[in-house]
C-alpha cells in the first residue's frame, strides 16, 4: 500500500473573493465557508477568524487541531467514514497544506466534562507559548460554530469535529492541480511478501494507544473510519492509514491533537528507520480501559497480536491519557516482554513533586523488565510566563481570580496545545538537576 | 588572557585536619593557613588553576551541638580569606561531619554567593538535608573515594567559579538537587524512544530516562475475628466531597483530605455531593454517590449485623495526579484518626 502526500508550503492566510492557493498563500471565500459550514442544523451560526504567527492573539477553548488535507486523483474519500465515504484510508495521494491548521474553537457554554481551566487550552500566536508549540507557528483558521438550540453538548462536540474535517478538506481541495513543494512517500511490503533484504533487520511494531476510558467517549465521535471505539479490542492497522486520516483524536485525550495524528511522529520515525534499522511491522491500535480486568485483556489481546501475527522482536508502546491508560499501557509491554518481545515505552510523565529532589516516582508502575522509558516532559514543571495579548479568539470567560484570559498569567504545559505530546514530537525530557 | 587563579578555602573535621580522632572531636573551629591533609589532594586536583589559601577545621561534635552558631562562627573564620568557592570534606558516610559539610555550604552559599561542593555516601542523613543547598557529589562509604570524589568537586566550583553551568546529576556525580525541568533534547520523544528499542534489541547499554519507582511492602494488619462486633470506616480517593467542596480539597494533586459526618444517615443523596477528581468522568457517581462510597450497603450489614457498626464519618481525597509523599501523608493522618476513634477496619474505594 502506497500513500503520497504532497505538501504545499504554507506562507500566508487571507479572506479574499475566492478560494485558492497562489504562492503559498491560502485565501479563503469566507462566506462560502461559513455557508458550507452552516449547513450543519446543529449550528446556528459558523464563526471564522484568522491568526498568524507572530499576530497578538490567543485562541481559547481549543477542541482540536486538524490539518488541512484532501485526496487527489479523484479515487479517494476525505477523512473516510466521518466525511467522506468509508473507503480505505492510506493509499494514493493526498495534498497537504504544510503550515497550516485548523483550529476548532468550543462555543458551547455547557461545559461537558470538569475542567480545571474554565478558558480550556490554549494557543498563543506570540510569546514564549508560540516558541515552544506547534500551532504557533501555524497559519491558523479558526472555526467557531456556535450551537444550536436544544443541541446537547455531546452532538454539538460531533458536529464540531465534522465542521473541522469538512474545513479542512475544503481548504486542501482548493488546489488539486499545482506542483507540490516536496512529496513524502509511504510504502511497506505487506505480510505475505517476501521479505525481500529485510530478513536481518528486526521486526519492530507501534502499539498506538488512542483513546482513553476515563471519560465516557462521545456516541458517535468519529474516532476510527467515523466511529468511536470506545471498548474496541486491539486490532491492527497499516501505519498509512493513520497517516491519511482514519484515525482522529478522541474528546479528553491528553497533549495529542488529530494535526499530529496525521503527522504521527512515531509512526514517522519508524518509517525513516525501515529498511536500514529495522522492518516497520506495523501498528496495533488499542482502547486503555478504565477497569483492571479489562486492562489484562486489552494486554493479552495487543501483545498476541504483536507476537503471533506481526512476529514483532521489538515494541513501541505511548499512551493516550493519564493514570489508568499508564498502567495498561506498562501491562501490555510486561505482556510483550513475556512473550519475548522487547518493549520501549515513550511518555510524559505526569507526577512527580517537581520541587523535591526526594520525590522519585514519576511514573505508576515498576515492572523491572521495562526498563526502556523515555521521558518527554512533566506538564507539572516549569510552567509559561504568558505575556497579555490584544485579541482574544474564541469564547472566554473570567478566569477563577477575576482577571482575563487575555492578561498575563501562568499556564502549565499542559493547558496549552502543541506544547507536550504523548506520540513523540517534542524534543522535551524531564531532568531533575 | 589567563584565567584568575581561584582562591579556594577548603572546611575539614578534626580527623581529617589531623587533629585527632573521637577525643577532639569538641574543638571549635580554628584556620590553617594552606591546605591540610585532604586538601593536598585538592591542591593537586587544583592545579594551576587555584590554590587552597586556608583550611578551617572543626569538631564534629561542636558542629552536631549548635549548627547555625558553629556555621556562623566557621564563616567569619573564612571571610577574611575571600575565596572563591568553598568545598567541605568529602564526608563519606560520617554523620555529624556531613551534617557540618552540608551546612558550611549552605551558609556560605547563602552568604557570600560563591560555588561551594561537598561529598557523601548517600546514607549520609547529610545529604538529604542539604542536596538543594549546595553540589554534594556521591561517594562510597569510606575514603577510597577520596581521589575522585575531589576531583568533582573541584571541577563542579571551578566551573561555576568561571560562570559555566553543571551538567546533569547523572553525568557529573552528584546527588539531584531539586528542580526539575524539561530540558531540550537534540532529538525528539520519538526518535529517542526508536534509538533505545534499537539498543535493547542489540543488546547494547542503554539508559532509561525514567528510573522505576521503589514502592514499599506494606505487611497488612491482621485479620478481624468478629467482623459482627468490628466497626467499619468508608474511605475514598474518588474526589467525593459534598456540594461546594467546603474544605477546596484540589481536584488534581491533592494535599488534603476531608472526613464528612454520615450519622444517622441510611444513604449518601446525590443532592448533598459532587465530585472533585479530573481523572475520571463522574455521571455515574454523581447520579449516586453510594457507588463510590457505599454507604446503604453498609447500613445494611450494620442492621444485619454482618458488621458492628459503621463510622460515623467517611473520608475522601482525590487520588489524581498525586505527590507520593502528600498521599502518604493523608494516608497517615486518616489511619491515626480511626486508630484513636477505635475503628478497627476499613473499606478504600477507587475509581
Amino acid at each position: 500500500m502506497r500513500l503520497e502526500l504532497e505538501m504545499v508550503h504554507i506562507k500566508g492566510i487571507q479572506f479574499s473573493d475566492r478560494t485558492e492557493i497562489v504562492d503559498g498563500e491560502i485565501r479563503i471565500n469566507r462566506d462560502e465557508l461559513q455557508d458550507l459550514l452552516e449547513k450543519d442544523i446543529r449550528f446556528s451560526k459558523v464563526d471564522l477568524a484568522l491568526a498568524r504567527p507572530g499576530e497578538d492573539c490567543r485562541i481559547v477553548q481549543v477542541h482540536d487541531v486538524i490539518e488541512p488535507r484532501a485526496k487527489t486523483g479523484g479515487n479517494g474519500e476525505d477523512f473516510p467514514g466521518a466525511l467522506g465515504k468509508n473507503r480505505m484510508a492510506g493509499q494514493g495521494s493526498t495534498r497537504v497544506l504544510r503550515g497550516a491548521a485548523v483550529v476548532l474553537s468550543d462555543c458551547n457554554e455547557k461545559g461537558l466534562y470538569p475542567t480545571r481551566e474554565p478558558n480550556g487550552e490554549i494557543i498563543d500566536m506570540i510569546g514564549p507559548a508560540a516558541e515552544q508549540g506547534i500551532y504557533g507557528k501555524t497559519f491558523n483558521l479558526v472555526v467557531m460554530p456556535r450551537p444550536a438550540d436544544r443541541v446537547n453538548p455531546q452532538d454539538y462536540r460531533v458536529a464540531l469535529k465534522i465542521a473541522g474535517l469538512k474545513a479542512a478538506a475544503y481548504l486542501a481541495g482548493a488546489d488539486q492541480d499545482s506542483t507540490p513543494d516536496a512529496v513524502e512517500v509511504y510504502e511497506l511490503p505487506s505480510l505475505n511478501e517476501p521479505a525481500q533484504g529485510l530478513e536481518h533487520l528486526p521486526r519492530v511494531v507501534y502499539i498506538f494507544q488512542m483513546l482513553s476510558m476515563q471519560w465516557e467517549p462521545i456516541p458517535g465521535e468519529p474516532v476510527l473510519y467515523g466511529t468511536n471505539i470506545e471498548g474496541i479490542v486491539p486490532t491492527i492497522l497499516h501505519p498509512n492509514e493513520v497517516l491519511d486520516g482514519a484515525v482522529l483524536n478522541s474528546y479528553r485525550s491528553i497533549c495529542m491533537e488529530t494535526y499530529v495524528i496525521q503527522n504521527h511522529p512515531m509512526i514517522k520515525e519508524l518509517y525513516r528507520q525501515h529498511g536500514k534499522e529495522i522492518h516497520f511491522a506495523g501498528t496495533i491500535i488499542t482502547t486503555a480501559h478504565n477497569n483492571p480486568p479489562e486492562f489484562e485483556r486489552t494486554a493479552n489481546i495487543a501483545a498476541n497480536l504483536a507476537k503471533w501475527v506481526l512476529s514483532a522482536d521489538g515494541a513501541i508502546l505511548t499512551k493516550a491519557g493519564g493514570g489508568a491508560p499508564e498502567v495498561t499501557l506498562s501491562q501490555t509491554a510486561r505482556r510483550c516482554e513475556e512473550l519475548g518481545i522487547k518493549t520501549t515505552i515513550a511518555l510524559v510523565p505526569m507526577t512527580a513533586d517537581v520541587r523535591d529532589p526526594r520525590s522519585e516516582a514519576s511514573i505508576i508502575f515498576n515492572m523491572p523488565e521495562l526498563n526502556a522509558i523515555v521521558s518527554m516532559g512533566n506538564p507539572s514543571v516549569a510552567p509559561l510566563e504568558l505575556p497579555a495579548v490584544g485579541k482574544v479568539i474564541g469564547r472566554a470567560v473570567p478566569m477563577p481570580n477575576g482577571s482575563l484570559i487575555s492578561d498575563a498569567h501562568v499556564r502549565r504545559s499542559a493547558a496549552i496545545k502543541g506544547i507536550l505530546c504523548q506520540m513523540g514530537s517534542s524534543k522535551f525530557k524531564a531532568v531533575r538537576y | 588572557m589567563q584565567k584568575k587563579s581561584l582562591r579556594i578555602v577548603h572546611y575539614l573535621n578534626q580527623f581529617f585536619g589531623g587533629v585527632g580522632g573521637e577525643d577532639k572531636a569538641h574543638i571549635e573551629p580554628q584556620v590553617i593557613e594552606g591546605a591540610v591533609g585532604p586538601g593536598m589532594a585538592v591542591q593537586n586536583v587544583l592545579g594551576e588553576q587555584g590554590t587552597v589559601v586556608a583550611t578551617v577545621i572543626c569538631g564534629d561534635n561542636t558542629f552536631a551541638e549548635k549548627i547555625e552558631e558553629t556555621a556562623g562562627e566557621v564563616l567569619e573564620l573564612i571571610r577574611p580569606f575571600q575565596p572563591d568557592a568553598v568545598i567541605a570534606g568529602p564526608a563519606f558516610a560520617a554523620g555529624r561531619y556531613g551534617i557540618a559539610c552540608g551546612a558550611v555550604c549552605k551558609a556560605v552559599q547563602e552568604q557570600f554567593s560563591i560555588p561551594t561542593a561537598t561529598g557523601m555516601n548517600e546514607e549520609n542523613p547529610g545529604m538529604d538535608l542539604f542536596r538543594e543547598y549546595t553540589y554534594i557529589v556521591k561517594t562510597p562509604k569510606t575514603g577510597i573515594g577520596m581521589v575522585d570524589a575531589v576531583s568533582k568537586m573541584v571541577s563542579i566550583v571551578t566551573r561555576l567559579a568561571d560562570g559555566q553551568r553543571v551538567g546533569k546529576p547523572s553525568e557529573e556525580g552528584y546527588f539531584s538537587r531539586g528542580l526539575m525541568t524539561n530540558d531540550l533534547s537534540a532529538q525528539t520523544g520519538a526518535e529517542r524512544a526508536v534509538a533505545m528499542l534499537l539498543d535493547k534489541l542489540k543488546g547494547k547499554p542503554f539508559e532509561s530516562e525514567i528510573s522505576l519507582p521503589q514502592y514499599d511492602r506494606v505487611e497488612p494488619a491482621p485479620k478481624i475475628q468478629d467482623m459482627g462486633s468490628a466497626t467499619v470506616a468508608l474511605i475514598t480517593d474518588g474526589g467525593l466531597v459534598p456540594t461546594g467542596n467546603p474544605d477546596k480539597i484540589e481536584s488534581v494533586g491533592a494535599t488534603k483530605f476531608g472526613a464528612y459526618s454520615i450519622e444517622g444517615v441510611d444513604g449518601l443523596h446525590p443532592d448533598d455531593y459532587e465530585v472533585y477528581h479530573i481523572g475520571y468522568d463522574p455521571i455515574f457517581v454523581h447520579e449516586d454517590p453510594n457507588r463510590l462510597v457505599p454507604v446503604d450497603v453498609l447500613r445494611d450489614l450494620e442492621k444485619e449485623g454482618a458488621i458492628g457498626k459503621l463510622h460515623n464519618k467517611f473520608y475522601t481525597t482525590a487520588g489524581a495526579v498525586c505527590i507520593v509523599e502528600n498521599i502518604r501523608r493523608i494516608g497517615q493522618a486518616i489511619a491515626d484518626e480511626l486508630k484513636a476513634e477505635g475503628v478497627s477496619c476499613a473499606i478504600l474505594t477507587s475509581t
